[in-house]
Formats: structure tokens, C-alpha cells, sequence
């Protein structure tokens, strides 16, 4: 097993290849998958003002923003994922995590929280319509997307076996069996639940890394979409998927709804649990 | 889904200090030649800031400059300078992170890559002597993390630690280094 570690998306992204290759092939395919993950995180960044995301949400009401493909798949993704789960899953929530101190401030003012829509339409041609002033992070669903695009980098490359893991959202290439650990939200640095995952994607959300007070209130990076809420539990939420951008998306649905037979699963042929 | 509960993680002790989660990435060496690959040598540069350097790399960086020496090697294809290799860890609230970053000889970075990744309880993180037994060794064998256990999923650990560091090294090689 060849692994390797780059700090991306805000956290490490581990790819795992088990073929055996030579160095030289080894790490032209290392570099091809982590270049699809930096990719995605220059696209996507809250933080990078040159990306998709920023030039989002710097742009007036009404402006039509060109984005890349990239981008406008995951938007879109999050707007179907948002009317499906009747809110809770919001993209638009980032003022929520600017005012809690998970993101850093814009430059600009901050637009106030608003449930209902998320302010964005993906045109046929793929550019976006800003429709209401709302600020996004992409940050409940990009990572898992990221690890999606590395998968397909190490497909192309013809990998037979190989595991991406970007900060818990992990995907699993080939029929033979990766062993992940799901962290004991209880403990943090210890685990109670192994699962072998083969050709699948699992992700786990908890909030036992992000949740601290603010002016007595308890905040985390999770925030239920239909309210602005912040999401306080101390469980975590486990979600197997087909893909990781599913997978990561469905845990955030699952965490504030309480519920690990949500509907939304089987429509998506996932499955979770709740620890 | 196949879920196995019980501790498979507590056969595989890692460490006699108990860690949880750890992985060996890539040795020092390693490293150097997966981000200069054209290299044909490496020679060693260590660094010693002087005071004025110190306080021109925390303007910079926005962060304190932390340490007068740093370890870096110089990349050379033949008479010709590549870049720069800088080896740096940094410990979070539960990790203790080794890592390297390739930058080129305009100080800008080229590359970084995870060395070695070791997880555990705070009491442990913040303990002088736990964090003596790693630090520095990830260049050097005989530092043995056992293989094959350590995909773990979570919530997300953000990785601050590592890019206000990178921030520091690039501020340190353009104080320092920069052609």
C-alpha cells in the first residue's frame, strides 16, 4: 500500500494505492488525482478570492456569473438536494458561518440569513443566476465531490484498488475491501465501529471538532438549513453512498433531521447510521 | 453496509503511548524526490534566522516566526538551483503533524507533502516528552507506525495548523533564501 497526504480543502486529503507501480507511474497518479482535488479547491474555496465561490458571492442581485463545469455540477447538485429535503440542506448558509466564526468575514457586508430559497439559479448553459443576496460555501458537499473527481483520476489511470479520504468523506475504488474507522464521537481520537467498504463512498458530519460558545450559545459548522440553526448534537452521523459528493451531502440531511432512515436515502440508494 | 463493532483498532497498538491513528507517509528523502524528481542531488542548508530576519518573517507570515533554525535542503540538477526542501511539524489539539514543503528558488511553493500523521489523546499532544519521540525523526527509520488501519472517518479536522505553517516557511524562504 503507497500513501500519500497534501493539505487541501481545509484539511489532509490521504489517497491510498494498493496496485502495484513502479515510482514513476506511482507518481504520475498520485499527482493526476491530487491535481483533480486542488482543482476542485481552487474552484470552490470560500476563502480564495479568485474562485467560483467568491466571485458568487461577491456579485450583485441579478448578475449572471460564469462558473466552471465543476462548479455549476455541485450547485446544482446542492439546489436538487436542497428542494428535496425541504431545506435542510442549504448552500446559502454562510452567513450563519461567517457570524459563528467558521468562515472568515467577506469584505463585503454581511447579507442577512434567510431559509426559503437559496438564491441561485444553474442556467442550461451552466452560468448562474444570482437571484437574492445570499453568501454560499460549498464546504458540506465540495470535499466529497473533490474525492469523486480523485476516484475518476485514479480509474483513468487504470488503479485497480485504491482509497481518497478528504477530512472523513472517503471513497473506495475496486472490489477489495478497505477497513475505515468511524471515530467514536464520545472519545474523538478513538474508534468503536470499523466498516469494509469496496466500491463505495462513506462519510461521516459530527460536530465534536467545531462546536464552541459564542456569547453563550453553542455553534458548530453544521447549521440546519430550515431554520439557520446550528446542529449541537454530540452524535455523529455516517452515510454510505454510491459517491462521496452523495454520501457527504446526505449526512447533513441526516444530522438534522434525527432521522437515519430518512427518505432521501433510499431514493439515493444510500444507508446510515447515527453513533 | 459491513459494520464491525467491537475495537479492531485496539489489536493494531500502534505506539506504547497509545495512539490512536497514525501513518507514515513518506521519509524525508522520499519526499525531496517525489517533488524535485528532476533533482540529481540534495544538499543540506540549515538556517539560522537572525533577529532582524525573525521579525521581517513574522511581518510577512502574519505569525510569530517560532523558530531561529529550520531545517532545509537545497535541490540542484547539476550547477543549477531548483528549489528548496523546508521539513516543519506542527501539533494541533489531538495532532501532530510532519510534513514538507518544496518551494522554488523565488520562494514560491511548489509543493507540499504530509510526512507522517500521528493522532491522540490532548493529555498526550500537549506532553513535551510524548511529542519528543516523534519530533524530527520522520526522516529517519526506525520510527515504526503500523500500516493498513488508519483511514478514519470523521468530522472534518481542519488543517490550520499546516497552512499557517506552509505560510511561515514561505515567509522564512523569502526573508532568507530568495534569488
Amino acid at each position: 500500500m503507497k500513501c500519500r497526504a497534501q493539505p487541501w480543502l481545509g484539511t489532509l486529503v490521504d489517497i491510498r494505492i494498493a496496485d502495484a507501480l513502479d515510482a514513476g507511474p506511482l507518481n504520475a497518479t498520485f499527482a493526476a488525482a491530487f491535481a483533480r482535488i486542488a482543482a476542485v479547491h481552487r474552484l470552490m474555496s470560500f476563502h480564495d478570492a479568485d474562485s467560483d465561490v467568491a466571485r458568487i458571492n461577491c456579485a450583485p442581485v441579478g448578475a449572471t456569473v460564469t462558473i466552471d463545469a465543476h462548479t455549476a455540477c455541485v450547485i446544482a447538485c446542492a439546489l436538487q438536494l436542497h428542494a428535496d429535503s425541504g431545506g435542510i440542506f442549504n448552500i446559502s448558509c454562510a452567513t450563519r458561518l461567517a457570524q459563528w466564526g467558521g468562515l472568515p468575514p467577506p469584505e463585503r457586508s454581511l447579507p442577512p440569513y434567510g431559509a426559503g430559497d437559496c438564491g441561485l439559479l444553474i442556467g442550461t448553459d451552466g452560468s448562474l443566476h444570482k437571484t437574492r443576496d445570499v453568501l454560499i460555501d460549498l464546504g458540506g458537499i465540495a470535499k466529497g465531490y473533490a474525492v469523486d473527481q480523485a476516484i475518476a483520476a485514479l480509474q483513468q489511470a487504470g488503479v485497480i484498488s485504491a482509497c481518497v479520504n478528504a477530512g472523513g468523506d472517503v471513497r473506495v475504488l475496486g472490489a477489495i475491501p478497505f477497513a475505515i474507522a468511524i471515530r467514536d464521537p464520545a472519545t474523538v481520537t478513538g474508534s468503536t465501529v470499523t466498516v469494509d467498504l469496496a466500491n463505495a463512498a462513506l462519510a461521516t458530519s459530527a460536530t465534536y471538532f467545531s462546536a464552541r460558545q459564542i456569547g453563550g450559545q453553542t455553534v458548530s459548522a453544521l447549521v440546519d438549513g430550515r431554520s439557520g440553526a446550528a446542529i449541537t448534537s454530540r452524535r455523529s452521523v455516517t452515510v454510505q453512498a454510491a459517491d462521496c459528493l452523495r454520501a457527504d451531502a446526505l449526512t447533513k440531511i441526516v444530522m438534522a433531521s434525527g432521522d437515519a432512515a430518512h427518505p432521501l436515502l433510499a431514493r439515493h440508494g444510500a444507508q446510515a447510521f447515527i453513533l | 453496509m459491513n459494520i464491525r463493532t467491537g475495537s479492531a483498532l485496539a489489536t493494531c497498538a500502534l505506539l506504547a503511548s497509545g495512539s490512536a491513528f497514525a501513518t507514515q507517509y513518506l521519509t524525508a528523502e522520499e519526499a525531496q524526490q517525489v517533488m524535485f524528481a528532476d533533482a540529481t542531488a540534495f544538499k543540506p542548508q540549515p538556517l539560522e534566522l537572525t533577529a532582524a530576519q525573525m521579525r521581517d518573517v513574522q511581518k510577512l507570515a502574519g505569525l510569530p516566526a517560532r523558530s531561529v533554525q529550520w531545517r532545509v535542503m537545497s535541490a540542484w540538477h547539476g550547477e543549477t538551483l531548483l528549489g528548496y526542501v523546508v521539513l516543519d511539524e506542527v501539533v494541533g489539539k489531538y495532532e501532530l503533524i510532519s510534513y514538507a514543503v518544496a518551494l522554488n528558488p523565488d520562494a514560491t511553493v511548489r509543493q507540499i507533502e504530509i510526512l507522517a500523521y500521528r493522532e491522540s489523546h490532548g493529555f498526550e499532544i500537549r506532553s513535551p516528552a510524548w511529542r519528543k519521540q516523534f519530533v524530527g525523526k520522520s526522516a529517519q527509520a526506525g520510527l515504526a507506525i503500523g500500516e493498513g488501519i488508519s483511514n478514519i472517518s470523521g468530522a472534518t479536522l481542519s488543517s490550520n495548523h499546516v497552512t499557517d505553517g506552509v505560510r511561515r516557511i514561505a515567509a522564512v524562504v523569502q526573508v532568507a533564501l530568495k534569488k
